[in-house]
């Protein structure tokens, strides 16, 4: 899967899932700026784990503060090592 | 001894029934399940009691628990409480919380409670690096995957007495100063009584309990683990973060475990609400549930009422929600609302209530509140309304709860100070506004400062100061409070600058407060330079300045 398209599931699952149009955020989005908080954005994960069958450990997310930090530990997820 | 006669968690532990049939199942993340019955609970628990025992230990030692995975923190939290050292839980995760600022709660928790040690799992240990390292932090570290490791030692447990203290419970206070409520097995066994009795839950042989509030709150840890354990209901428990990621799997499990007995804050029901889909729908049946109590933050009819007509079609008796009011400084509950009775509401009149007089209203009628009965008092604790001088309130008159009764528990650790501005010879005074109608409590606001969301206790001022470092806010001159907003409590923040810096200033301030507390804020209000309420000393009002947010009052800067 490109990156783009990965982005582009993200700004669509985080859109629907705090009901706000997230369509236009970047990579460079500091996710604290998004206007969503730590429960929205853990279902957000959760429904990006469900739809790209990966699974992303709790303790993983510490520290994650950019899109692109959590589309990069995604990814990692994605792809088997 | 039969469970009935327990006087301590202890010996409830020891008369809970024998055998495999009755006991706890614990959901990890990955959907896997760990059982275990009542006697395996115990045995394991007196294990890990030994353990303790062996790291050099001493009765009466706090232990600082910062412990994410249930079955861990529950077997680990039991197995000091049978060895007579007192467990301290902290919130586990520091997910998308500033690593530091979560760090700081940490630290400051453990040095509150003076715990001698803190156990924590491998995958937590690095995070809590700085507070393990501290000069003045905890003395013992113990790293569970190496504390469970060979055979646990023989170990005699001392005696433990009914007001020996069981757990300390951090919610309240700042996060630098953080206050941690002594509970007491007494506490414990009597609370539990009174909310799983006839007067509460009233238990039955066949309840099942589900629950996926965090254990380290009152409500998950004294609701669905000690409670159960007194009253011996087989519980089951989902990790909070499974709930997080996908709220549909609370419903589902209910369904799948035929559980009767379940337990959320206002949010929860809201959240499972908005979720459910159709498709959703169809493959449950919630005619189990019995009991779906609902406390911890303000209650939200119209969230009551939704989320009873969407679940109806899967079988969900509207009856068995059941609204209920507590605080960790009385254990846990205070009032119940009648079992089976489903919720009770009280419209009334907005101004007059602003005024401290619930004055019924009409459903039509303009600018008035709906409040949701939050039940009455159990036989053994007694509840009344006092105004400002202490005298007692009449039927529908706003003043401050205060209780007494068998719930009610010592104080805070270490905290004389504290301890007596809340309790008084063995009364709390809550800090929650409320009034008596037809025997029924209805809470409508709260003396105190303190901000709920979604359950969680907030102190404004840990925000006020994280957003007095935003460039462009006069310092001391923030304020941070909590108003109902769609029916929801929501985090208002209002901070004077300059009109100029405002569109700005609306941004930062509310970026910052979800860097450093994961919050989200319903409203910046960016006010003129001098505009805020303050004291003759030049300290600024909370109170004052949320009734001016709501009267429309606020002197905010244009878009």
């Amino acid at each position: 899967m490109t990156r783009a398209k990965l982005l582009e599931i993200f700004r669509s699952t985080a859109s629907e899932i705090a009901e706000k149009d997230l369509s236009s955020v970047g990579e460079d989005g500091v996710i604290a700026d998004l206007g969503i908080d730590s429960l929205e954005l853990l279902e957000v994960i959760g429904t990006l784990e469900r739809d790209l069958d990966v699974r992303v450990p709790d303790d993983q997310l510490v520290g994650i503060q950019t899109v692109r930090q959590l589309l990069e530990l995604v990814e990692t997820k994605l792809t088997p090592a | 001894m039969g469970l009935e006669h327990a006087t301590t968690i202890v010996e409830a532990l020891a008369a809970l029934p024998r055998g495999e049939a009755r006991g706890y199942t614990f959901r990890g993340v990955d959907g896997s399940e760990r059982y275990y019955c009542f006697e395996a609970v115990e045995r394991e628990a007196r294990q890990r009691a030994a353990r303790y025992a062996n790291a050099g230990l001493n009765p009466g030692d706090r232990v600082a628990l910062v412990v994410a995975d249930p079955a861990e923190f529950v077997l680990s939290f039991l197995g000091a409480v049978i060895g007579g050292f007192v467990p301290v839980p902290i919130y586990p995760r520091a997910s998308f919380k500033a690593r530091n600022a979560y760090v700081d709660t940490v630290g400051h928790i453990a040095r509150a409670a003076g715990a001698r040690a803190l156990l924590t799992m491998e995958a937590t240990l690095a995070v809590l690096e700085p507070v393990t390292a501290a000069p003045d932090g905890p003395e013992k570290v113990l790293v569970l995957e190496r504390f469970l490791e060979g055979e646990a030692p023989t170990f005699e447990p001392p005696e433990i007495a009914p007001d020996d203290p069981c757990f300390l419970q951090f919610t309240s206070g700042s996060t630098s100063m953080p206050k941690g409520v002594v509970v007491t097995h007494r506490n414990l066994v009597q609370n539990a009584r009174d909310f799983l009795g006839p007067h509460g839950l009233d238990r039955r042989p066949e309840d099942v309990g589900l629950s996926w509030l965090p254990l380290y709150h009152d409500m998950g840890l004294i609701g669905f683990m000690l409670g159960t354990l007194v009253c011996d209901i087989p519980t089951y428990f989902v990790p909070t973060e499974a709930f997080a990621r996908r709220p549909g799997m609370w419903l589902e499990l209910i369904s799948e475990k035929r559980a009767t007995i379940t337990f959320a804050p206002n949010f929860g029901y809201a959240l499972a609400t908005k979720r459910a889909r159709d498709r959703d729908l169809a493959g449950l049946d919630l005619s189990c549930v019995r009991i779906a109590g609902c406390g911890a933050e303000p209650i939200n009819p119209d969230v009551m009422r939704a989320f009873a007509d969407r679940f109806r079609p899967a079988g969900f008796d509207p009856g068995a929600l059941l609204p209920c009011y507590g605080m960790a400084e009385a254990t846990l509950a205070i009032t119940f609302t009648k079992h089976g009775g489903g919720f009770q509401t009280d419209r009334v009149d907005a101004s007059q209530l602003r005024r401290r007089r619930a004055t019924p209203a009409g459903p039509d009628a303009d600018g008035t509140v709906e409040l949701v009965s939050c039940g009455s008092p159990f036989p053994s604790t007694s509840l009344s309304i006092v105004d400002g001088q202490g005298r007692a309130c009449g039927e529908r008159q706003v003043g401050e709860v205060v209780v007494r009764g068998p719930g009610v528990t010592p104080g805070y650790f270490n905290n004389p100070e504290a301890t007596e501005a809340a309790f008084r010879d063995g009364t709390l005074c809550t800090g929650d506004l409320g009034y008596v109608a037809d025997g029924q409590l209805y809470i409508c606001g709260r003396q105190k400062d303190l901000i709920i969301i979604r359950g969680a206790n907030l102190h404004p001022q840990d925000i006020e100061w994280s957003v007095a470092e935003v460039p462009g806010v006069r310092r001391d001159n923030v304020v941070a409070f909590s108003s109902l907003i769609d029916g929801e409590e929501q985090l208002v923040i209002a901070a004077e600058g300059n009109s100029k810096d405002a569109p700005e200033l609306r941004k930062s301030v509310a970026t910052r407060v979800a860097e450093r507390h994961s919050l989200k804020v319903a409203h910046v209000a960016v006010v003129r330079l001098g505009s805020l309420p303050k004291t003759s000393s030049g300290k600024v009002q909370r109170r004052r300045t949320r009734e001016l947010f709501e009267d429309g009052q606020l002197e905010e800067h244009g878009e």
